[in-house]
């Protein structure tokens, strides 16, 4: 029968709009407005999930986020997402829902066997039985373990959905839109302060949908939407339903995650599925009201026992009741209300249970409905198959009797929602008379107010909320008329209760932790064993470790300790929570940035002719290189690549340059600040000219490379290698700004500003000649070898030309700016093609470097000094400059350091890794022989055979001796010959031609 | 002699789509038209520096994070003695008695416009946009989701100018447009 349990009238569900939905299959109707517990409420489904350890049958135990047992899996398909919470999930059409962690069916489940054995898995079982033999563990045991535990299943395809990130800023943050939170929003709001107002659920009002309450005549559900609509005609209120505030960080700052789209069965076009917030505010309300705890009793955990609260909430805002013959089990006189809420909705309460015997609210409500009144008994434990059929309800002296019901609402009093303010370390303490802990030290900036500071009473949390939300926005410099207290009935508040924790009579096993599967039992164990602070507790046992991070199940965990070990709970101690407050998808965390837009591409201004010409890219850093340009025929890189090579150093090839870095430096000072980074000197430069410069670390290690030219007495134009760029400016600013503030100079990216082409082989001159305007002379003689000038190329475009050369070959740098970068590639090719011009990329880069010996990334590895790099005649005596007195530390300045050198294999067919190690002929294959290591190698399409780089200790005074290239993890053991680094052209007569 | 050199834009359809949208929440386009300049002080010659800037534009050069702007010129703080010199069409900063080094290829900068704009870069900037805090005539240094701009406001529409590396620009754009398709964008080169 469809909606079985729906209530004939009442709730805030719009029956006018039915929802067909489905539950392991079986269709399903419901109304909007609805979640999926509350139309599964109505439909008396009460069986919804198995446990996690013993795949025990459960039920839905509250109303909220802190559900512990009726998690589903949701949707299917690559939407498929496990373990959701059906208390909030909200029901929409079509939704399809399964129950996890159950086979062969919810009902049937023969892993429920797992309970016959459940002496073996008691806390901690994995530690002591699966002990031996060792090597079982990983192949065995664990994925057993795994199989007949976890809870759902994650989708197998990728994820359909988008995710966004957003910033906010606020004056007033208030978190919860209860009667605490409406009072203190509407407080600020009305002062005219920016107020954001968040909270967890669809429908803003907390317990003022839950419960029955009149409020100025009306009902507190009316109210509370004509607070929810004051606030939205507020232009600087935004309200954020659907929205948990899941962390408090530094400054202010609050992680908060939006469904934005869970409420839908799938996102509406360019929407994201959930949307995280960084909100920036300058005061927080934290109005998350309490958690209703469980008592244990055994079965406590069967389908049909249900926190109060949350009977109340199914009764009252879903028009849905959990069940027809109710048993209330409680120790505080709130659940007087679920009493009579009971009553109201038609419902037959079968017994009132006072656990503690001292709640007279309790007591009048029992009496007013004529149900049997239970005090100095506790309930022993529930029972049924599957779902609960009865208790059993136990006196001191062990007599018993059983009430029959298909419902037991139990309250074990309320544990105020602090997570929040434990996030900045803020200790909490634990009040006696509430017996919960209250906010002890919170995040700056943070009120509590409601029932979340203890303060239970709807009186209470008008009157809290709206004096902290009008001292928040004070305090932010706005004031209003504030917000006032309505007029209200009276109520019994007494919402507090201490216990029982420790059941007296075992019957049946009795859960602290549902979602865990964490018994009283476990406790008692993990006090005999010794794990007794609740550091160990909690890993001993898991209890609170689940995804509901022990919402409901902490206090009672701590309390039983406290209990058994006869200490006080604030000396057994306390639960301390971190973010995120409820789980957060990862997908949410990574936002609109992930696969190709994961981090930006940077794209030089050559790209758009580089994607015409075919080329493949490689990225460096953030940046699109083109690697290679095949042409028709071609497959294998290193054939296109040596073709490149092979081109450019028989005629002429063009390069785009402008992904290194290019720092334009300016100011009286600035050969002074050159002199100060590099190695060697730069004031002593001439204008037009460019040298190659090295700069070390603090350290004396080598950090970066590049040419830099002098284009003026006070301007120079610095390169730097493309992976440093970044690195390099900033440590230019953090010389001039911290080291030498007296120094005027001033560094300005230009990286972007020209586009910059190397065109490189032995034609190269006559491909510039042919660009460069009508009056500028390109010659060796005009423009030698290191050579810089500024003319224009093309008819008047603005131009620098350098005489630089990292092939090896006559070379020459073209910068021209961006703008025309796209134009200028193109000029050049059509300019080159008489000569045989071909684009190379930075493969073919990659290997004319090695054929040259110039050191790269490999060899700039962080441990490498200048003189390791061949480079220690370079190091100015005559100056002092960064890295100099560490360069002369005895380790560094040790003549048997392994020094850069070339290599090439003996067997001349041989290939040559990079990685491998030297070691002498004939020596032992051990690390005392070691003495250095290949850096880079590359087959030299110029020599015909593999060449590499590497250090090797003395080995400038080697040349000519055969050491072995061992290579262990590939298998390598060849003989190589030590050659000079340069490859190609030693003399250098190629570059000054 | 080769053919004059064509100017091109860093951003091309394929890598920086355009998008129609009947009643655009935000706009999105690029300013193509900008001379840009860093310009720096040196040590002890500032006041030379401001009074240049006043005598040749009419401008004081601003100590806060701000834009002032007089006719076709701005002048965009960029740090402390820092600017960003900014001018509709050819203006020749480089007679500035400072250190100055031509810009106007090394940003592109994109305009973001429209009621929708606001919340659009929300999702990529972490600054404060409200017109309590940020409104026409302030600027800002920050990063959009991890690409270094220099965004500056320029009217009360609310129009924001995004200065960025040449370089990162396809990206910024595509990720604006993405930003702005659930926002209503209408972008266009």
């Amino acid at each position: 029968m469809s909606q079985s349990h729906r209530l004939p009238q009442g709730g805030l569900i719009d029956r006018a709009k039915p929802v067909s939905f489905a539950f392991d299959g079986k269709r399903l109707d419901g109304y909007a407005g609805d979640t999926l517990a509350s139309a599964l409420v109505a439909n008396g489904v009460k069986l919804v999930a198995r446990s996690f350890k013993y795949h025990r049958p459960r039920g839905i135990l509250t109303a909220g986020f802190e559900e512990p047992n009726a998690l589903v899996e949701l949707r299917s398909g690559a939407r498929r997402e496990p373990n959701v919470r059906a208390t909030t999930a909200e029901l929409f059409e079509g939704l399809e829902a399964r129950s996890q962690n159950r086979w062969p069916s919810l009902a049937f489940d023969l892993m429920a066997v797992n309970q016959l054995a459940s002496p073996a898995f008691v806390a901690g079982f994995y530690y002591k039985t699966f002990m031996w033999p060792a090597a079982l563990w990983e192949k065995l045991y664990e994925p057993l373990i795994r199989r007949a535990a976890g809870l759902g299943r994650a989708a197998d395809a990728a994820d359909p959905d988008s995710y966004e990130k957003a910033t906010a800023y606020c004056d007033v943050l208030v978190i919860g839109a209860g009667p605490a939170g409406l009072a203190a929003a509407l407080a600020a709001g009305r002062s005219g302060a920016r107020v954001i107002l968040a909270d967890d659920d669809f429908l803003m009002g907390g317990r003022l949908n839950a419960q029955r309450f009149e409020i100025d005549g009306n009902s507190s559900s009316s109210f509370a939407s004509s607070i929810v609509a004051e606030l939205r005609s507020l232009p600087e209120v935004t309200l954020l339903p659907r929205t948990t505030i899941t962390g408090v960080h530094d400054g202010g700052v609050y992680g908060a995650l939006e469904r934005v789209s869970d409420h839908l069965a799938t996102p509406a076009p360019h929407q994201p599925r959930q949307r995280f917030w960084r909100i920036v505010a300058k005061r927080a309300v934290l109005a998350t009201g309490a958690i209703e705890r469980p008592i244990p009793f055994g079965n406590n955990d069967l389908p049909g026992v249900m926190l109060a609260g949350a009977v109340s909430a199914y009764l009252n805002r879903f028009g849905a009741a959990p069940g027809k013959r109710a048993v209330v089990y409680a120790n505080n006189d709130d659940a007087a209300k679920t009493v009579g809420d009971l009553v109201a909705a038609g419902c037959e309460v079968a017994a009132v249970i006072d656990a503690r015997g001292d709640a007279p609210a309790l007591h009048e409500a029992a009496r007013a409905c004529g149900a049997t009144l239970v005090f100095g008994r506790t309930v022993a434990r529930a029972y049924g198959f599957q779902e609960v059929s009865g208790v059993e309800v136990s006196g001191p002296k062990g007599d018993s009797f059983n009430v029959p019901c298909d419902l037991v609402a139990v309250s074990g009093g309320w544990s105020p929602a602090i997570q929040l303010t434990n996030h900045l370390n803020g200790r909490p303490k634990w009040d006696e008379r509430l017996a919960a802990f209250l906010p002890g030290v919170t995040p700056p900036g943070m009120i509590v107010v409601g029932s979340a500071n203890g303060e239970y009473g709807l009186r209470d949390a008008f009157v809290t909320g709206a004096r902290a939300g009008a001292e928040a926005a004070d305090s932010c410099g706005f004031s209003g008329p504030g917000f006032q207290t309505p007029r209200l009935l009276p109520e019994p508040e007494e919402a507090y209760g201490d216990g029982p924790w420790r059941p007296t009579i075992k019957r049946g096993k009795a859960f602290v932790d549902f979602q865990n599967d964490v018994t009283v039992a476990d406790v008692e164990l993990s006090a005999r064993e010794g794990f007794r602070s609740v550091e160990h507790l909690k890993r001993y046992t898991t209890l609170g470790m689940a995804t509901d991070q022990g919402k409901t199940s902490n206090v009672i965990g701590l309390a039983l300790m406290a209990e058994i070990t006869g200490k006080s709970i604030p000396d057994t101690g306390v639960t301390m929570n971190r973010p995120p407050y409820t789980p957060v998808a990862i997908g949410a965390l990574g936002g609109a940035h992930r696969h190709k837009e994961f981090k930006p591409t940077r794209l030089p201004p050559s790209h758009f002719w580089a994607e015409e010409q075919g080329a493949v890219f490689v990225e460096t850093g953030q940046w699109m290189r083109a690697a290679y340009f095949p042409r028709t025929g071609e497959t294998d890189w290193l054939q296109i690549a040596t073709r490149e090579i092979n081109t450019v150093r028989s005629k002429v090839g063009v390069y785009d340059a402008s992904t290194l870095g290019k720092i334009d430096i300016q100011g009286p000072d600035a050969a002074t600040l050159l002199d100060k980074v590099y190695v060697n000197a730069f004031a002593s430069l001439g204008v037009g000219k460019a040298r190659y410069g090295l700069m070390l670390r603090e350290d004396g290690m080598a950090m970066d490379d590049g040419t830099t030219t002098r284009l003026g007495e006070n301007h120079y134009y610095m390169t730097t290698t493309t992976a440093n760029a970044a690195g390099v400016m900033r440590h230019l600013e953090f010389c001039k700004q911290w080291l030498w503030p007296e120094l005027d100079v001033h560094m300005t990216s230009v990286t972007d500003q020209w586009a910059q082409y190397a065109i490189a082989g032995p034609r190269s001159r006559d491909v510039v000649a042919a660009l460069v305007d009508d009056g500028f002379d390109v010659s060796n003689e005009a423009l030698p070898y290191m050579g810089a000038t500024e003319l224009t190329v093309c008819g008047g475009v603005k131009a620098r030309l350098f005489r630089l050369s990292f092939s090896g070959e006559l070379a020459y740098e073209l910068a021209v700016p961006a703008r025309y970068g796209d134009a200028m590639i193109r000029a050049i090719v059509k300019a080159g093609e008489p000569f045989g011009i071909c684009p190379y990329g930075a493969e073919a880069l990659a290997i004319m470097r090695i054929e040259k010996g110039h050191a790269a990334g490999p060899e700039l590895n962080g441990m490498t000094t200048g003189a390791d790099l061949g480079m220690g005649r370079m190091m100015s005596k005559k100056k002092d400059f960064i890295g100099r007195a560490m360069a002369g530390r005895e380790g560094l300045a040790d003549s048997a350091r392994p020094v850069l050198v070339g290599f090439r294999p003996v067997d001349r067919s041989a290939r040559l890794r990079s990685g491998a190690h030297f070691l002498p002929k004939g020596a032992g294959n051990e690390a005392a022989n070691d003495e250095g290591y290949m850096t880079s190698t590359a087959y030299s399409p110029s020599n015909g055979h593999w060449i590499g780089l590497g250090f090797l200790s003395r080995g400038s005074e080697r040349m000519g001796e055969i050491v072995r290239a061992y290579d262990p993890v590939r298998a390598g053991d060849i003989e190589v010959e030590v050659v000079s680094p340069v490859f190609v052209d030693p003399e250098g007569a190629r570059l000054r031609a | 002699m080769p053919e004059p050199l064509l100017a091109r834009s860093a951003l091309r359809a394929h890598v920086a789509p355009e998008i129609a949208a009947p009643a655009p929440g935000v706009v999105l386009r690029e300013r193509t038209d900008l001379t840009l300049a860093s310009v720096a002080a040196f040590k002890g010659r500032e006041a030379e520096l401001a009074d240049a800037v006043r005598s040749a534009y009419g401008i004081e050069l601003p100590t806060t994070p701000t834009r002032v702007a007089a006719g076709e010129v701005a002048f965009v703080w960029a740090g402390p003695g820092k600017w960003l010199a900014t001018a509709t069409g050819p203006v020749d900063f480089s007679t500035l008695p400072a250190a100055v080094a031509d810009q106007s290829d090394g940003r592109s900068v994109l305009s973001v416009s429209g009621e929708r704009a606001r919340e659009t870069l929300a999702t990529l900037i972490a600054i404060d946009l409200h017109p309590r805090a940020f409104t026409s005539g302030d600027a800002a240094l920050t990063h959009a989701a991890s690409i270094s701009v220099h965004l500056w406001q320029t009217d009360d529409a609310p129009t924001y100018e995004i200065a960025v590396f040449r370089s990162y620009a396809a990206t910024l754009w595509r990720w604006l447009v993405h930003a702005g398709q659930s926002r209503g964008i209408d972008a266009k080169l």
